[in-house]
Formats: C-alpha cells, sequence, structure tokens
C-alpha cells in the first residue's frame, strides 16, 4: 500500500521531544504509555525529536494528527496539561524548529507546495520544569503528577477523536 | 551606560540573550551573547560502555545527530585501537555527505535566503522561507522539501534512522549496501549536484546581482579578520569526514597542521563569568582577548574557515565554484561573515557530488564491513566537520572500555567567541546615536550570528523574523525609554 492511502484514514498520534533530557521528553513518553491503551478509533503512534519542516513531512496524508509536546510558559504550574488547536496556537517545545520553520509557518508551507496537510490538527502541551539537564527520568514533581498527566492526556485524547474523528471515520 | 536587552522568549526564556551595552554618546560600547548549556552529559556517559556512545550522543542534538554519530564513531574506533575497513568508511563517509546536503539545504532556504531573497529590513512575516518561495516559486519550494528528504532517506538506510542513527559499531559499520540500493542512490545523488548548482545560481542572481548587497557583504559591518580552521585531506582539500586539522592564519598562511588526537596541544578553552558556554583559543597563541587581527588567539570553524584553510575542493565543480568565489571577493582568505552563505553552497555542491562519487566507488558495496577490535587503548579522539564546525569527542575509559570522562568541542562552542565578536561589530555598525532601532535594526545584528549557523544544542537558532523578541533601549538610569518588540 502506498505511503498515502495507508495514512488517509489514520489519526496520527505524535509525541515530540527528547527523552534524554529530563522532562523535555514528556511527550514521546506519555504516547509510549498510551499506545499500550485501546481506543475507539484506529490510532497511529509515533514519537519524533523535531517540528519544523520535520512535521511536513510526518503528518502528509494523515487524516488528523494529534501532538503531545512538552510546554514552558510564563508562571505556569507543571504538570498543568493545555489543549491548543493552529487556530489558538501557542509555541510548545518542539513543534517549531528555529533552525528551519515554526510550526504555524510548516503548516502553511506544506499547504502551498500541495502536500496533504491534515484538516483536524490537536496539540496537547504538557507544562514542564527542566529540559536542560541530561537525564531519562522526569522531574521528581512531574514524575509523581505523572499517573495524574498520563489520566488527562488520555482524556484529552479521546475527546478529540470522539469530536472530530469518530463520525466521520466509522 | 544605555543597556538594551534583545531577549528571546523561545524555550530559552530568561536565559538565551543579547544584551547590548551603550556609553553615554549612544553608542555601543559592548555586547554579550549568552546561550544556556545543556547539563550533565558527562554524568550521563560515565560509567557506561563506550560502545554505547555512538547511539546516546544522537540526542544531544536533533539538528545534528549525524555529526555526533560520526565523531563518536571515530572516537570509539580510537579507544579499541581499531581502524574500520575501507567500505565501512565509504558507507559513513556517503551517510555523512547527504547529511551534508539536508542540513546545507535548510539552512540556505530557511535561515539565509529570506534575508536577500526578501530583503535584510523587510517585514518579518514575509522574511521566512514562505516569502522565499512566494518569490521564487512555488516548484523550487517542492525541490527544497523534496531534495531534503531524500538526503533523509539516504541517511535513514545508511543509518537506520534519520535522526536516531545507528550506523556505527566499534570498527566499522553495521549494515552494508546492496548493488540494488547503489542503483538507487545514484539518481538521487546527481539530483543533488543540479539542486546545488541551482541554488548557486539563485545566489549569485539574487545577491551579486544586487550592489547594495555585496556592499554588504563586502563592506557592512560584517567582517571578522580572524584565523581559519577546517579539516583537510592528504591534498589539502576540504574533507568533512577524515583528515588533519588545519590551522591558517588572517593572511592565509598555514600556522599548524595536525592529527585530531593532538587537539589539546593546540586548543584550549577558556571561561568567562558571563557565558554558560566556554572559548576555545588557539594555545600556542594564547587568549588576549576578544580582539581580532594576526596576534589573536581566536579562530573561526565555520564553512568560510573550511574554504580558507584547505587549497581547494576535491570534487570539479565544487573546486570551480571555489575559485569564482576568491576571484569574485579578491582572493584567500576572505573574512566577510556573510561570505559564509556563499560557502556553504559550494560545499553542498561539494557534498552531492561525494554522494555520487561513493555511491559510484567499487567498494561501497564490499562485505568487509568490520574490522576485529583490539585491545582497550583506554583513550579516544573523533574528529569530524560538522556543518557548523570542526566537531571533536574526547573519551577516556578503563580496561574494559567503560566510560570514565567525555569531553566534547563542538562546532559552535568553537565560535562562540567569533560570534559574540560578529555580534558586537553588527551592533556597532547598524545602532546609532538619533536612529531609531527597529525590528529591521535587530534582523541586522541577528544576521551576524546567523551566518555561523549557531546550534547550542537546538536552543538558539534565530529564524529570521521569527524569533520572539524584545529590545529595550535605557538611558544611563536603567529607566526603558523605547520598546521594540517583536511576537
Amino acid at each position: 500500500m502506498d505511503k498515502k492511502k495507508d495514512r488517509e484514514n489514520q489519526v496520527l498520534v505524535l509525541g515530540i521531544g527528547n527523552e534524554h533530557l529530563t522532562d523535555d521528553g514528556i511527550g514521546p513518553k506519555v504516547v509510549g504509555d498510551l499506545q499500550k491503551l485501546s481506543f475507539p478509533v484506529p490510532l497511529r503512534f509515533q514519537k519524533a525529536f523535531l517540528g519544523g519542516l520535520e512535521i511536513v513531512e510526518l503528518i502528509d496524508g494523515y487524516k488528523k494528527v494529534v501532538f503531545i509536546d512538552a510546554i514552558r510558559t510564563k508562571d505556569g504550574v507543571p504538570g498543568t496539561i493545555y489543549h491548543y488547536t493552529p487556530a489558538d496556537f501557542r509555541e510548545t517545545m518542539h513543534l517549531s524548529n528555529l533552525h528551519d520553520a515554526s510550526f504555524l509557518l510548516a503548516l502553511q508551507l506544506g499547504k502551498k507546495i500541495g502536500v496533504q496537510i491534515p484538516t483536524d490538527i490537536d496539540i496537547i502541551a504538557i507544562e514542564i520544569i527542566e529540559d536542560l539537564y541530561f537525564s531519562t527520568s522526569l522531574s521528581p514533581e512531574l514524575e509523581e503528577q505523572y499517573p495524574e498527566i498520563l489520566k488527562e492526556a488520555d482524556r484529552l485524547l479521546r475527546e478529540v477523536i470522539t469530536v472530530n474523528v469518530a463520525g466521520s471515520t466509522t | 551606560m544605555k543597556q538594551i536587552t534583545i531577549d528571546p522568549i523561545t524555550r530559552l526564556e530568561g536565559h538565551g540573550k543579547i544584551e547590548i551595552f551603550l556609553n553615554d554618546d549612544g553608542e555601543v560600547n559592548n555586547v554579550y551573547f549568552q546561550v544556556p548549556e545543556l547539563r550533565g552529559f558527562e554524568k550521563f556517559c560515565e560509567g557506561r560502555p563506550v560502545e554505547e556512545l555512538s547511539s546516546i550522543v544522537t540526542k544531544i542534538c536533533g539538528v545534528c545527530p549525524g555529526c555526533h554519530h560520526m565523531a563518536s564513531g571515530k572516537a570509539i574506533d580510537a579507544v579499541f585501537g581499531v581502524e574500520p575497513p575501507p567500505t565501512a568508511k565509504l558507507l559513513r563517509e556517503l551517510f555523512y555527505s547527504a547529511h551534508f546536503v539536508h542540513s546545507h539545504i535548510a539552512h540556505f532556504y530557511a535561515l539565509a535566503a529570506p534575508d536577500f531573497v526578501i530583503g535584510p529590513t523587510a517585514n518579518p512575516a514575509e522574511r521566512n522561507l514562505l516569502g522565499v518561495i512566494n518569490k521564487v516559486g512555488i516548484e523550487i519550494g517542492k525541490e527544497v522539501i523534496k531534495q531534503r528528504r531524500i538526503a533523509q532517506e539516504i541517511q535513514a538506510l545508511l543509518g537506520g534512522h534519520q535522526t536516531h542513527v545507528v550506523m556505527n559499531t566499534p570498527g566499522g559499520v553495521k549494515k552494508g549496501l546492496t548493488e540494488e540500493q547503489r542503483d538507487d542512490i545514484l539518481p538521487k545523488a546527481e539530483g543533488f549536484i543540479e539542486f546545488a548548482k541551482f541554488s548557486m545560481q539563485l545566489f549569485k542572481d539574487v545577491v551579486l546581482g544586487n550592489k547594495e548587497y555585496v556592499d554588504l557583504i563586502l563592506n557592512g559591518p560584517y567582517s571578522l579578520k580572524l584565523h581559519s580552521m577546517g579539516l583537510v585531506d592528504e591534498n589539502n582539500k576540504v574533507n568533512f569526514y577524515d583528515g588533519k586539522v588545519r590551522v591558517v592564519d588572517t593572511e592565509g598562511k598555514e600556522l599548524y597542521k595536525y592529527s585530531p588526537a593532538e587537539y589539546i596541544d593546540y586548543v584550549e578553552e577558556r571561561v568567562e563569568p558571563w557565558s554558560y558556554l566556554k572559548f576555545p583559543y588557539l594555545k600556542k597563541i594564547g587568549w588576549k582577548g576578544f580582539v581580532e587581527g594576526q596576534d589573536s588567539g581566536v579562530y573561526q570553524a565555520t564553512p568560510l574557515s573550511r574554504l580558507n584553510a584547505a587549497d581547494g575542493m576535491a570534487t570539479p565543480i565544487a573546486q570551480k565554484e571555489y575559485e569564482a568565489m576568491y576571484a569574485i571577493l579578491g582572493g584567500k582568505p576572505v573574512h566577510a561573515t556573510l561570505a559564509m552563505h556563499w560557502a556553504r553552497l559550494v560545499e553542498l555542491i561539494y557534498a552531492g557530488e561525494r554522494c555520487l562519487e561513493l555511491a559510484q566507488h567499487p567498494d561501497i558495496t564490499g562485505k568487509e564491513l568490520r574490522a576485529p577490535l583490539g585491545k582497550v587503548v583506554g583513550e579516544g579522539v573523533g574528529t569530524v566537520e560538522a556543518q557548523r564546525g570542526t566537531l571533536t569527542h574526547h573519551y577516556w575509559t578503563d580496561a574494559k572500555g567503560m566510560v570514565t570522562k567525555v569531553n566534547l568541542i563542538v562546532g559552535t562552542t568553537n565560535n562562540n567567541a567569533a560570534i559574540c565578536m560578529s555580534i558586537k561589530k553588527a551592533a556597532q555598525g547598524v545602532i546609532k546615536k538619533g536612529i531609531p532601532v527597529t525590528e529591521g535594526t535587530l534582523n541586522m545584528i541577528e544576521m551576524a550570528f546567523r551566518a555561523y549557523d549557531p546550534c547550542f544544542s537546538c536552543a538558539t537558532h534565530s529564524l529570521p523574523g521569527q524569533m520572539k523578541m524584545i529590545l529595550n533601549i535605557r538611558d544611563p538610569r536603567g529607566n526603558i525609554i523605547d520598546t521594540v518588540k517583536r511576537d
């Protein structure tokens, strides 16, 4: 099956970050754990390191994509989970690649050159504490909250795939 | 003293910033470029089997994982006292040439071209990759994405994964190339060369065809007279993967040529209290401060430095473009910071040509992929040219090959002092008393460090017009008298 056929009815759940940099990799970690659960619609789970132009290729042809990424906001409470769409986008840690293109620019660019950018895009962002120290463990505060973070990410994921996808894919 | 702060409000909130101090006459007195440093890498590596490091180091940075993988692989070979067989070396270099194609295309179109195709002081909403494509055509945009993707696919084929590369193993590589795979790469490599030639022509049309831009490159506040460093092969031609480190002085005369393992005799690192990053300098000259000139210990290790430090390029089209560049810029060495973009395109052509040469090599499909390991030597150095400059990994182990110490000097760290000096010079050139500081002013300062393609572990890159910034102009009492903000 070619790539386009394979992806056209699929929902991609993409965790982005570096799992060797303390909390930076919470997106891929959450994706790894969500992957073990059952969902009402078929989901494809993937991990990535970078945003920007890489994203254009990763999401090309999918019906829907849900990004899970780390975020740091001014005075943000660690462990808080936010839900964005491109319409109310706030900069997360990895969706933009300052080395080539911002997230929104990458989406615009993809559309411009004929890439099939998913019509439904959701972003689940998790407020983190530490991302400058090499460690495969989360910071103690986030580690303690992790079961709740995973639960909330699971709830949000089920919500966005139900609202946006269930009606049209089943 | 007045203070201007350019503070990127990105992932480095509160860390990465440029501080510009004005004197009472409103002129730039000093500039400090500050970036955070990822911490704990050495501790993270200590106690692990050294052969694990080549996979771990790809997690340092998502932008240049292949560079760390290659430098690490070579350092590990040295720890085990082994020299990979010719096929393994060819495969590594083929992977690495594709890595350069991928990276240099991204830099030229996303970071360099917007300043010239759209204009250095143009509306930041348009001064980006999309703006470039709007100007040069959608088909070119498609080619940018396509050629990047093809380069990534070659890396994934040879390296196991395009980002988290697992290609190298002590003494060689884990898998070879079939004849069928080689045949698939050949037309792709030809495509790289054609696209690189097109990109060079675009640069010439847009930049060299515009007197204002040529003037900006040659006579603007963007020149820095420093020594140049780069890896060279046995003919003193540029080589990304292997060779000796050559340093030429500000006049182009060879100062040193040494094996990478001897780096410690030639390069020393300095700590400044205001910076997280170290400042390497030429040890035999010594640290003379952030000063230009023949007596300075500061050097550059950039694409332009590589060309300055070499006697030429090892492939024909790149050599022709190398000669053309120096002929137009007045001979070697060139010290114009913005000419790094031009040098990068010469290297892009070389990388494409080298991909083709390597894919055509009769031994590239050889079956001997790994040499038997020797006795653990206990120490190893591996050096390659990263896109941003000379990259050195130095490992120490115990008798069983367990890591006891790690030292890395990455491309951008080599250029840390030069970057600070370039920013200061640009700021002095564009910030003048009585002239309002605008977003365009900020961008012209950013252009100075963007040329280096700095890579602080994916931390402090700047896109033209996309890094969120606040510039505060303060009076001598510290009160803000003007603010330029980019959201």
